[in-house]
């Protein structure tokens, strides 16, 4: 996962390098278009589309037939009956291509969420950091923890040391925009953690995550902690991302998501006959 | 396209494991990108949820307004009916004969029928005067003679011009048009009036709160409204307006045009040795100044080392192997942007040597949008090709004129009525499935093309088959008969208690061995004149002399008097002369013999004054001729040409036909319960099928019920 991640990094820092300046929204929806018609294609060469035409075909039928027979209550029963099993096959039908469709797609997700599910930091703003040890590791004894901060970055508070968690905690504040990185020292031991002073569309980190393959593929932004050492993970409380919709601001990290689906649907239908694909 | 192989056990247990591997995978994925499913899949889940709400919806508000609508119903109910039967279910096979249905019967070759026949009744029909089509089923639809439903003949022939038109629709020009520049904005719809009058007794059972379903019975465009659903049949026009125009591209040069239905079109060479391109001629665009044809530009990829041809329409493609039907392909004209008409073809490579060669059937109206009214409600032929694919809505479907023109060939023609035959009884079935009460009509129509098409190969010396049968196909009608009795197989095994099941055709079929130019007899025995310098040979009667012509020939049933006051030039004086010149015609005419054959050609001319009543009559030829056994009109005399020899052998493949002395040529007709009447006409039928659903039948109705009501219990 590693490797990929390190892969992975450069490739979309280059290619959101143009649309850090944008507005969410618009940067969204230029990712959904590329994302839309990938995803169609995998569809297109995955799914059985002979028979999603079929079925969406008899799910057709079944509607023409409540309408036809609406005098038969019968019948209206019947036919709601056949499309609800046509609509089971259909969502049967479209299993295999997600299969297809959802590794790639999640990386890029993952890689997405670093850029619009989190809002950089501005002088001024004070931001919590989260130390996790490994479970057990301290158990017994308060750890030696130190805190290394760059220029541009004061500790308000901390560290708050919480056995029962594992947990050592900083309140920092940001006194200068840019990309800083800091240093958390447990037990003689360095790790460092970088954090984002931006009002542009970067690459954040909320979390140096644990060398475990999910905490890497949630987290691809920094390279996980190093196996058995004192140091499991560190997060930064970053605000969640906001998206404006329609003169509406909407502050939730995953906002971008919904988006970005509604958009790579969009796009999809727009573009599934001229590339011949049956959804 | 290559048929899907069954998996290997190994292979499914591996595709097993992915499926299952990959739902774990989402389901241990972190919670952020678990949001995300992809477009495929988001369809999938957003559109199944779209779908079940619709249909909740749908039924919700159907549930609701169901009481309302039963009150609605029973108000406008015209009072209460007795049912003796539950449902009626009538299977016609147009054109299936009795005397081959007869012989099959006692060879054992038709169970089913022998069967129905044992457990109710089997009687020949008699059919209508003219033994056509049209004629004989607008009869059967409206239950009265051609006088009262104004159909006596595929064509009629406007009396201002002597030019033929079709006997059943009119279609009118738009005359309300926004103008634009060179667009022209129609701002209204065409009128599409059907000319078949009375009312159908599927319209009376609506009246009384009975559904009828109506499946292809011939001269139902455009469709009746009526409580039912209904899918047109004949005269249901191809894309251009046809009644059925193939087309034929080919790099041949030249070439004659065609004498029936087809263009003529070339296929020229683009870029490499193997690519050719043509254009596809579709119907005039009514948005545009002139109306220009609208085109589609067709490419054709020849693998000659593979032996197919790839061929590609509006993106579309499909792969060809020479002499093999395509399935259906759409073709999609944009006559303006955002305005879309869809036709359905079926392509074939005729040759792919030096010469390459690529026939298209006539384009039929697609049925999921159909470019003009083909069924009742208008959605009924989008749900048939939901329920059961795309087929074919051309009146005459079957391309019987590719095959006269040796377009294409008798394995050919088989193939497209068979798969046209199969549509027909999935159509059926569709029905059958969702029928529980009322009345159930389907027309096949493959018999009847069957034998038009094959009769050649089913008796010796006949002039279309020079060499002789073709024991390929000596025995295509029979194998038709034969698969026309495994339908009623299967419709029987789903009858239940109180279901009524009849099997008709309208009339028979003999063989055509010669035709008859009754415009040159009338020529050559002064009752029609040519004019000055003209040798006859023009199309269309256009070198008819009507200043000095008593009588003409116009389609394919009868002669017309060029009558005063009624013709645009006609000069026989109503009523005495009138009568006169008939009973002189008729006198010539019965019992003409083709001295050629030294044979009876014509048994009998009959005066349609007598045949007929009601208000239509006066439309009706003034003599109807009743050929005998292998006579029939000719083919010129039928294109309006008045010259050549009287008696012509006929050639076409068109081999057999029953456009006759319907006396030669009646139906057949089977019942699952008794038939009372000893000689049941077609006529009968729609007062039968009123009276089991227990109604009197109108008095405008000219038949009577054929099966006395006491005889059935209550339903």
């Amino acid at each position: 996962m590693k490797l990929v991640n390190d892969l992975l990094r450069p490739l979309f820092d280059l290619l959101q390098a143009p649309l850090a300046g944008l507005p969410a929204l618009l940067g969204v929806l230029l990712w959904s278009i590329p994302v839309g018609i990938f995803a169609l294609w995998v569809f297109g060469k995955t799914s059985n589309q002979r028979r999603i035409a079929e079925v969406k075909r008899r799910i057709h039928a079944g509607l023409f037939e409540i309408r036809l027979f609406n005098d038969d209550l019968r019948a209206i029963l019947r036919a709601q009956w056949e499309i609800l099993g046509w609509v089971l096959r259909y969502q049967g039908l479209a299993l295999k291509p997600m299969i297809f469709i959802l590794p790639p797609l999640v990386l890029v997700m993952a890689q997405l969420h670093q850029f619009y599910g989190f809002r950089g930091l501005a002088p001024g703003d004070e931001v919590q950091l989260t130390v996790q040890l490994p479970p057990g590791t301290a158990a017994g004894r308060r750890p030696e923890l130190g805190l290394e901060l760059p220029p541009g970055l004061r500790a308000e508070l901390g560290p708050v040391w919480v056995p029962e968690l594992a947990q050592a905690s900083w309140l920092l504040a940001v006194e200068e925009s840019g990309a800083h990185e800091l240093r958390v020292v447990v037990d003689g031991t360095a790790v460092t953690k970088s954090l984002g002073a931006t009002d542009r569309l970067l690459r954040l980190s909320p979390e140096r995550p644990a060398p475990t393959f999910i905490g890497q593929l949630e987290w691809p932004s920094e390279p996980p902690t190093a196996r058995r050492g004192p140091v499991l993970s560190i997060s930064l409380g970053y605000p969640d991302g906001r998206i404006g919709v329609l003169g509406r601001d909407f502050e939730w990290r995953y906002a971008w998501m919904v988006v970005f689906f509604v958009l790579t649907m969009v796009v999809a239908l727009a573009l599934r006959k001229p590339m011949g694909v049956e959804l | 396209m290559l048929p899907p192989t069954a998996a290997s056990p190994a292979r499914r247990s591996v595709r097993t494991a992915a499926v299952l591997a990959a739902l774990a995978a989402l389901l241990l994925q972190p919670a952020g990108a678990a949001a995300y499913i992809g477009p495929g899949a988001g369809f999938a889940v957003l559109g199944s949820f779209a779908v079940l709400f619709v249909t909740m919806l749908l039924a919700g508000v159907s549930l609701l307004a169901w009481p309302f609508r039963m009150a609605w119903r029973a108000l406008r109910r015209r009072g209460r009916t007795r049912p003796l039967v539950r449902r009626l279910i009538i299977l016609g096979f147009d054109g299936q004969d009795p005397r081959i249905t007869e012989r099959l019967m006692a060879a054992g070759h038709m169970p089913n029928f022998t069967r129905l026949a044992a457990a109710g009744g089997y009687r020949r029909l008699r059919s209508t005067f003219p033994s056509i089509t049209p004629v004989a089923w607008s009869t059967f639809t409206t239950g009265t003679n051609p006088g009262k439903h104004n159909i006596f003949d595929f064509l009629d022939r406007d009396p201002r011009t002597y030019l033929p038109r079709l006997s059943s629709t009119e279609i009118g020009a738009v005359d309300r048009v926004l103008k634009l520049g060179r667009l022209r904005i129609p701002l209204a719809r065409p009128a599409i009036r059907l000319l078949r009058k009375s009312k159908p007794w599927w319209t009376i059972l609506g009246e009384h709160n009975i559904w009828s379903t109506v499946i292809r019975v011939p001269i139902t465009f455009p469709p009746d409204r009526f409580y039912g659903a209904q899918l047109g049949a004949m005269c249901i026009p191809d894309l251009l307006g046809t009644q059925g125009t193939f087309m034929l591209f080919s790099t041949r040069p030249g070439g004659e045009a065609f004498q029936e239905g087809g263009l003529r079109l070339p296929l020229a060479r683009s870029g490499s040795p193997d690519s050719f391109e043509g254009v596809i001629e579709g119907p005039e665009n009514s948005f545009l100044e002139g109306s220009p044809k609208m085109r589609l530009p067709l490419a054709l990829a020849l693998d000659r080392s593979a032996g197919r041809a790839l061929v590609s329409v509006n993106g579309e493609a499909a792969t060809l192997e020479p002499g093999v039907l395509s399935g259906w392909f759409r073709l999609e004209f944009r006559p303006i942007a955002g305005i879309k008409v869809a036709g359905l073809t079926r392509m074939m490579l005729t040759e792919m040597g030096e010469h390459v060669s690529l026939y298209l059937s006539p384009i039929n109206i697609e049925p999921a949008k159909p470019a003009m009214p083909i069924s009742h409600p208008g959605f009924y032929s989008a749900y048939l090709e939901k329920k059961i694919g795309p087929y074919a809505t051309l009146g005459l479907a079957e391309d019987t004129w590719a095959l006269n023109e040796k377009v294409t060939d008798d394995r050919t023609f088989w193939t497209q009525t068979a798969d046209i035959d199969r549509e027909r009884e999935a159509m059926l079935f569709a029905a059958l499935d969702t029928h529980r009460r009322g009345a159930l009509v389907t027309v096949f129509d493959a018999a009847d093309r069957v034998n038009h098409m094959y009769w050649r190969h089913t008796e010796d010396g006949h002039p279309a088959a020079p060499d002789g049968p073709d024991p390929e196909h000596a025995d295509a009608i029979e194998r038709q008969y034969r698969r026309n009795d495994e339908i009623v197989g299967r419709v029987m095994a789903r009858l239940g208690e109180g279901d009524a099941l009849w099997v008709l055709s309208d009339h028979g079929c003999t063989s055509f061995r010669r035709g008859v130019n009754l415009n040159a007899w009338l020529l050559e025995h002064g009752y029609l004149h040519l004019k000055e310098g003209a040798d006859g040979s023009a199309q269309w009667l256009q070198s008819v002399d009507w200043s000095r012509t008593r009588a003409y020939a116009v389609g394919l049933v009868g002669v017309f008097l060029n009558l005063e006051g009624r013709e645009a030039h006609g000069i026989v004086a109503p009523g005495a002369a009138a009568a006169a010149l008939k009973a002189e015609l008729k006198a010539g005419l019965d019992g003409l013999v083709d001295e050629e054959k030294a044979e009876v050609a014509v048994n009998e001319a009959f005066d349609t004054d007598l045949l007929y009543r009601g208000p239509y009559k006066g439309n009706a030829p003034d003599l109807l001729i009743g050929y005998n056994h292998g006579y029939r009109i000719s083919w010129g005399c039928a294109a309006g040409v008045v010259a050549g020899p009287i008696f012509e052998d006929n050639t076409k493949a068109w081999s057999g036909d029953h456009i006759v002395d319907p006396r030669l040529v009646p139906g057949i007709f089977l019942a699952n319960h008794p038939i009372d009447a000893a000689d049941p006409a077609i006529v009968d039928l729609a007062p039968t099928a009123l009276a089991l659903f227990g109604l009197r039948p109108p008095p405008h109705m000219d038949g009577a019920p054929v099966v006395d009501p006491a005889r059935f219990p209550n339903v």
